[in-house]
């Protein structure tokens, strides 16, 4: 379980996290989104026990992450900028985080290794960007973490791989119960893979829900009345946006989805058709809604 | 055994409910066949296995599936159909939807109630294959 509760830090002056809450149950997957310099990466290192926050606390399975070696040993960390030791190869690094980590795999590095087809001899600063990336993964999934944290985890990776990641972390999270948390701005991918979703903005978090309930709690509408609209839609329903086409009406409506249908319905529209909404969508109408600016936050 | 369309809008849990109700009602999975654990559904399908809980648990409260705790999740043999209003109601606008559209695009009307028909009794004889 990772736990964030009133986290706020400051770089000089300039406030990057005020005030933030997050909650990533165990045997959970979590999303973090946010629009580029949103302060996810800021979040994820002191998640890690790299940054000190100025103010709140950061709790891995109840206790304190920074400096605390006992709980750092279970945190696999898979940072956007990767480092490795000079002129190491996979497997010295291995064999490093074998002395390091007392919960190291060995047997399950050496499945991974086979899975991947990744050359364990060769220098590390050799591989492509995406081979140092499942290298990373390797010998992050190897130390059997109990939460796994990932820093927008699957750029550079090909689809095939992708795949791979995805299946050996579900495994883990169904047998272990492992905590995942992942920041990335592939919100279709996000969409399969995540149960709760947190949306980051200006260093708040502004929503933080679980998918499916954040999913039937906004939809897209598209009706047409037989005439004029009925003039106490706007009061009776809290809408977020809306576009007229031709005769027909496009809202987005924040609410109760079947409530909405049921009331929608007793207009007697001439077209009434309710549909929910992308991860996409909810992000950009979330944000468009609460008076932020859209535009620069473009996929 | 089934695809999940991620483009789709529907959760994710829904489709494998609705996947796996396609399923059972078509016979294709039969009484006390084993369902997938959880963890190999997900692994499969490449999906949260809180997803496939979700799925699993929504299955179970409307008596398709049961759960033998150790063992495992069994398709069930005498669900009852508990009559949905909602579902029903879905499906009747589907219904008329299509059957406005049919009109639309030149069907005689005086030809509907022999398709009617034809689809009652394809499903009687169905039922008669079943029999034996």
């Amino acid at each position: 379980m990772i736990e964030v509760k009133n986290l706020s830090k400051s770089f000089n002056d300039s406030k990057v996290l005020s005030d933030l809450n997050l909650l990533v149950e165990k045997g959970s997957i979590y999303g973090l989104i946010g629009a580029n310099g949103a302060g996810k990466t800021t979040l994820i290192k002191h998640i890690t026990g790299v940054f000190k926050q100025d103010a709140g606390e950061v709790l891995i399975n109840n206790e304190p992450v920074l400096d605390n070696e006992k709980i750092k040993s279970r945190i696999g960390y898979i940072a956007d900028d990767l480092y490795f030791l000079n002129g190491y190869s996979l497997k010295a690094m291995a064999k490093y985080y074998a002395q390091i980590y007392p919960h190291w795999n060995q047997e399950r590095y050496t499945k991974m290794l086979t899975l991947f087809n990744l050359d364990e001899k060769k220098n590390l600063s050799k591989f492509s960007k995406g081979m140092r990336k499942q290298a990373s993964f390797i010998l992050a999934m190897s130390i059997m973490p109990i939460a796994l944290i990932l820093d927008e985890p699957i750029d550079g990776l090909d689809p095939l791989v992708r795949k791979k990641v995805w299946k050996l972390i579900v495994e883990d999270v169904a047998d272990r119960e492992m905590s995942v948390l992942v920041s990335s701005h592939n919100l279709k991918e996000m969409e399969g893979i995540c149960d709760s979703i947190g949306i980051l903005n200006e260093g708040h978090m502004i929503l933080q829900r679980n998918l499916d309930e954040l999913k039937s709690d906004i939809c897209k509408i598209q009706i047409a009345f037989d005439g004029e609209e009925p003039s106490d839609l706007q009061e009776k329903l809290n809408i977020l946006h809306k576009e007229k086409r031709g005769s027909v009406n496009q809202m987005i409506v924040k609410g109760n989805v079947t409530d909405i249908a049921k009331l929608l319905q007793s207009y007697h529209p001439l077209l009434l058709d309710v549909l929910p909404l992308s991860l996409e969508e909810i992000f950009i109408y979330e944000l468009g809604g609460e008076g932020y600016e859209i535009q620069g936050i473009i996929f | 055994m089934f695809q999940i369309d991620l483009r789709n809008r529907m959760p994710l849990y829904e489709q494998i409910v609705e996947n796996y109700k396609q399923l059972i009602i078509n016979k294709v999975l039969k009484t006390d066949d084993k369902m997938p654990s959880v963890r190999d559904l997900a692994k499969e399908l490449t999906i949260n296995p809180n997803t496939i809980q979700k799925a699993y648990r929504e299955l179970e409260y409307q008596g398709y599936i049961y759960t033998v705790k150790g063992i495992g999740t069994f398709i069930s043999g005498d669900f009852q159909n508990s009559f949905d209003v909602e579902k029903a109601n879905v499906l009747k606008e589907t219904i008329k939807g299509a059957v406005l559209e049919l009109l639309f695009i030149g069907f005689p009307e005086k030809d509907l109630k022999d398709y009617w028909n034809e689809i009652l009794s394809s499903r009687k004889g169905g039922e008669n294959n079943d029999r034996g």
